[in-house]
């Protein structure tokens, strides 16, 4: 009887896994589906597979400069995700490890950073890049986004985990703060590097106003510029469409799939 | 009192051979830098104008940078705010119901068109009212907009109508032979998108008003005619005339579909319909109907449309604007070969009366549509969008949403005004 | 506190505690050199415009004609409609869609972390999907789905739950629903992938020492996941009330702001000002110092309450 019970509650704990995970990858399957077919059917809101495919993409590939918007994106993402992760976390950890009124007030201030819509600084921001000379500058587009008080902030809240026993056996071993952080720290803590990676490459990737106004030649131009170009005419290909967004969300999953396996083993695995 | 002669004559000539040498360069090439959208419409207008002009100055070479329309506003903004119009192109595509608001905000942001050589009588009279800022020039009108009445004839005939039963014709007709085709075919002959005003402002156009009168005030509470507009809306929901969808997709696919057999809007939705090849030879075109009740309304009017710009930032104004006065306000040419494979339908009078204009299209049943459009196009009203033109179609948005709901229309157009009226202090 | 215990100490023995200061004082100062370029870059290229921006909301007008206004622009957004609207509609938002989302997200994240369910990777990834999923064809399916005629009115309509098609996007009410279950639906999984993170961060072995003292799942849950994760329950609760108080991308893709401005956010309002009417800086600005100080306190709240070490 406490079996069955106890086989009952998890096939609900199943279904309820798979219902959620059928709505999250429902549309986009459709997305995926929807690339290889013909506007029209897309409109039509087909769910099957069309044979438009190779269509969309010579299209694509004919109106835009999909490879080196995608060479751009990957650029300035990957360059944004190591710099910030790196800045970020000795930031956050920092902030915990040696955490005191004085740092605790600091992080508050630092949160407020974030709350001010970015459309609101995008003019003095820009005004500031441009008497510095940085306008279309990859310097320019990555500045400011390799500190953000949210990546810090998640370091911090993290680092509350971090047994503080490591951190005095270290040192009693003789190893520098510095070489803490490095040698210590960074391992143990790799599955928040894991989802601070996939988050920072995310919206890195998907950042929109800044690069619109910051990189401003055509030969700086970013995915989600190209996509906003392709909504932009007055006929608007949506199986072409659906194509280049289904392009550009695959880094995004590569990333995922590939982090993915640290959002599983626990502190004792990583730390061997 | 020598040396400092000296210094000086030295100093006159280092300026001269400067000067010399500047004007030596401009005399050598120059890159102009366009900014527009839509690669099988504008672009490739401005690429065919590009190789036009490389004949008539070899020196010029056109770079076209394809920026959607919301993307070259906020860079727009952001540069001319921030004092750093030096990022700008030299030439830009401009909404036309976005154009005295850019203009009459940064006023020095944009070139002065009007003693250029180029010729504005040969363009339709609206566009031109359309890009005049306190009796300047500053756009050469570019693609058309007239507002066309497309229909699915073959759905017309089940009911027992042609297309010249919906030709010429007032709202009011138009209702009764739409709630008629509706009873007999089940078939709407419009859709809107909820929310959005272009119907109604199509109408307003047709009437040669606006929602601001010529002092630029708000002309929404007390305006009769919108009043009536607003009445003729409702009915056509009510009667099931005309559906209400979602948004842009599913009004395209509203007629891609054949759930509706006809859509009102600027002629540059063709581009939309013939897509659907199923449906070739069933559509027709014809003027849009106008008001009964309203003195001076007539069966034609406008929706959307661009024009091209100079920026006064440019470091070669005159050059640009030679460039479009020769291919733009001054070729047939070029309308003659970007029409064909583009459909791009220019304001440009002289062209309508070429021979590619002239020719019958297969997919409107040998309809000669775009010789029809052009004619359309000189006989729309002039009206003045004004500098507050989004936030009276927001507001007048919203109202007709709350109409549609159920909310006195009197009420619901007093708050319009209002909340247009608070935007504009 | 660590300043405080070591003046204590230090009146009573001297020499010992030498030492201590010397390690404190260099930890302190090693401490700040962590945190310094972080903090050096986000006052740069944050903090600088924000200021420069507060400047800009006591100045009134439009496009580059500004002048000096005083307090004029924050006296105005008391009579603006379109402002007190759009406030509302956000905080519907915050009230509703957060707590939804953050508990789904925690019971997600418990389930993943749970050694008896298979196929863990599969579910993980198709739960994170929704936000790397390009907003153009999640707006596209969501308003197609709930169109007059879509799919989940065909569906209610076939299971007799509704006689009539609802118009889900037409109406203020289902509209703002549309807008919380496109949050929830999108944001969900990002804030789980922060709790599984969180969770990989607990040693297992107290889970042992709980499952050998006799505890039950609700009582790991309630006593061990939780107050370890709480931490990371802060971080999620402020970043989404942060995000839902500024959403954008959703208002506008999703309703465009409609029907009537039911739906419209604050900060689609300050972009309309911004980019789409005729540009007042100055007064978005002013718009965007009162939601920022709504958000601060409600932060404030949330780590005075949470943040306790």
């Amino acid at each position: 009887m406490k079996i069955s019970k106890f086989k009952l509650a998890l096939y609900g704990k199943y279904l309820f896994l798979i219902i959620i995970s059928f709505l999250s990858i429902f549309p986009l399957f459709w997305m995926f589906v929807s690339a290889t077919n013909a506007s029209v059917d897309v409109l039509a809101g087909t769910l099957l597979p069309g044979v438009q495919l190779k269509e969309n993409l010579t299209k694509l590939l004919a109106n835009t400069n999909l490879l080196r918007a995608l060479w751009n994106s990957f650029k300035y993402a990957a360059a944004a995700t190591i710099l910030s992760l790196f800045v970020s976390s000795l930031a956050g950890y920092g902030f915990e490890i040696y955490h005191d009124k004085g740092k605790d007030i600091l992080m508050n201030i630092l949160l407020l950073s974030m709350m001010v819509p970015f459309a609101v600084i995008m003019v003095p921001l820009y005004m500031m890049f441009g008497n510095a000379n940085l306008l279309n500058s990859t310097a320019g587009f990555v500045l400011p986004t390799i500190s953000t008080a949210f990546l810090i902030f998640l370091f911090r809240q993290s680092s509350r985990n971090f047994p503080r026993e490591i951190i005095e056996a270290a040192r009693l071993e003789g190893l520098t703060e510095f070489g803490i952080f490095f040698r210590m720290y960074i391992p143990v803590m790799k599955s928040t590097y894991a989802a601070a990676a996939v988050i920072t490459f995310m919206n890195a990737w998907n950042n929109y106003l800044w690069p619109l106004i910051i990189m401003q030649k055509p030969e700086a131009q970013t995915m989600p510029l190209l996509i906003s170009n392709l909504t932009s005419g007055y006929v608007i290909d949506y199986g072409v469409l659906m194509l280049a967004v289904a392009i550009s969300v695959i880094p995004t999953i590569l990333i995922f799939l590939a982090l993915q396996k640290n959002f599983a083993e626990g502190i004792v695995g990583s730390a061997k | 009192m020598k040396k400092k002669l000296a210094v000086l004559f030295l100093i006159n000539i280092l300026i001269f051979a400067f000067s010399g040498l500047t004007a030596a360069q401009s005399g050598d090439q120059v890159t102009l830098t366009v900014w527009c959208w839509d690669p099988s419409f504008n672009i490739y207008a401005m690429e065919e104008a590009a190789k036009l002009y490389r004949d008539i100055n070899p020196d010029v070479t056109i770079k076209v940078e394809e920026t959607a329309w919301e993307d070259i506003q906020t860079r727009l903004t952001t540069a001319l705010s921030a004092n750093q119009a030096a990022t700008l192109p030299d030439i830009i595509l401009m909404q036309d119901n976005a154009l005295i608001k850019n203009v009459s905000t940064f006023p020095d942001a944009f070139y002065d068109l009007t003693n250029s050589a180029i010729d504005f009588s040969k363009f339709a009279d609206y566009k031109i009212a359309l890009t005049t800022h306190n009796g300047k020039n500053y756009g050469v009108p570019f693609d058309n907009g007239a507002a066309i009445n497309a229909m699915r004839v073959d759905v017309l005939e089940e009911a027992g109508y042609t297309i010249d039963d919906f030709t010429d014709i007032t709202w009011q007709e138009f209702i009764e032979k739409g709630a008629d085709v509706r009873k007999k075919t089940g078939k709407p002959l419009l859709s809107v998108i909820a929310g959005q005003p272009d119907l109604l402002m199509v109408m307003l156009q047709s009437a040669g008003t606006w929602l601001f009168n010529d002092a630029g005030e708000v002309n929404i509470a007390n305006n009769d005619v919108l009043k009536e507009i607003v009445d003729i809306y409702v009915e056509l929901v009510d009667k099931g005339i005309m559906v209400q969808v979602n948004d842009w997709d599913q009004y395209i696919s509203s007629f891609n579909s054949g759930t509706v057999a006809g859509t009102i809007n600027g002629c540059w939705i063709i581009g939309s319909i013939v897509p659907q090849k199923s449906q070739a030879g069933d559509w027709r075109i014809t003027n849009i109907p106008r008001l009964a009740s309203v003195d001076g309304s007539v069966n034609y009017s406008n929706q959307g449309g661009s024009s091209w710009m100079v920026m006064a930032n440019s470091k070669h104004p005159q050059i640009a604007a030679d460039f479009l006065n020769k291919t733009f306000a001054g070729s047939i040419e070029l309308y003659e070969t970007i029409l064909p494979s583009s459909g791009a339908l220019a304001t440009y009078l002289p062209a309508g009366d070429s021979e590619v204009y002239n020719m019958p299209q297969p997919f409107f049943g040998g309809q000669k549509i775009y010789s029809e459009i052009t004619d359309y196009a000189a006989q729309v009203p002039q009206v003045n969008y004004g500098v507050y033109n989004y936030e009276a179609r927001d507001a007048v948005g919203a109202a007709i949403t709350k109409i549609i709901n159920g909310q006195d229309v009197d009420k619901a157009l007093q708050e319009a005004e209002e909340t247009v009226k608070f935007l504009m202090w | 506190m660590p300043k405080i215990n070591f003046f204590k100490k230090n009146s009573h023995s001297k020499s010992r505690q030498k030492q201590k200061i010397g390690i404190s004082r260099k930890q302190n100062l090693i401490g700040w050199a962590f945190i310094i370029p972080g903090a050096i870059l986000i006052f740069l290229f944050y903090f600088y415009p924000i200021g420069k921006s507060f400047f800009l909301s006591l100045q009134g007008g439009a496009g580059l004609n500004l002048r000096f206004a005083g307090l004029a622009n924050y006296k105005r957004l008391i009579s603006d409609s379109l402002f007190t609207q759009s406030l509302f509609n956000v905080c519907i938002y915050l009230l509703i869609q957060v707590p939804i989302m953050i508990t789904l997200a925690l019971i997600l994240a418990g389930l993943l972390n749970d050694q008896q369910i298979k196929f863990r990777s599969f579910f993980r990834t198709a739960i994170f999907l929704p936000c790397a999923t390009s907003l153009v064809s999640y707006a596209i399916i969501f308003r197609s789905m709930f169109a007059l005629d879509g799919f989940v009115n065909t569906i209610l309509l076939n299971l007799n739950l509704i006689a009539n098609p609802i118009n889900w996007i037409g109406q203020p009410w289902t509209a703002r629903l549309l807008i919380v279950l496109g949050l929830t639906w999108r944001w969900t999984g990002y804030n789980m992938i922060f709790y599984l993170a969180g969770l990989q961060n607990i040693d297992p072995a107290i889970y042992e020492a709980a499952k050998i003292d006799g505890a039950s799942a609700f009582d790991r849950l309630t006593k061990i996941t939780i107050p370890m994760l709480k931490p990371i329950i802060l971080l999620t609760t402020i970043m989404s009330t942060n995000g839902t108080l500024q959403i954008f991308d959703e208002t506008k893709n999703l309703t465009n702001g409609g029907p009537a401005n039911a739906t419209l956010s604050v900060s689609q309002y300050i972009y309309r000002l911004s980019f789409e009417y005729v540009p007042r800086f100055g007064y978005a600005a002013a718009i965007a110092f009162v939601v920022f100080i709504l958000v601060a306190v409600l932060a404030m709240l949330q780590v005075k309450v949470g943040d306790k070490r």
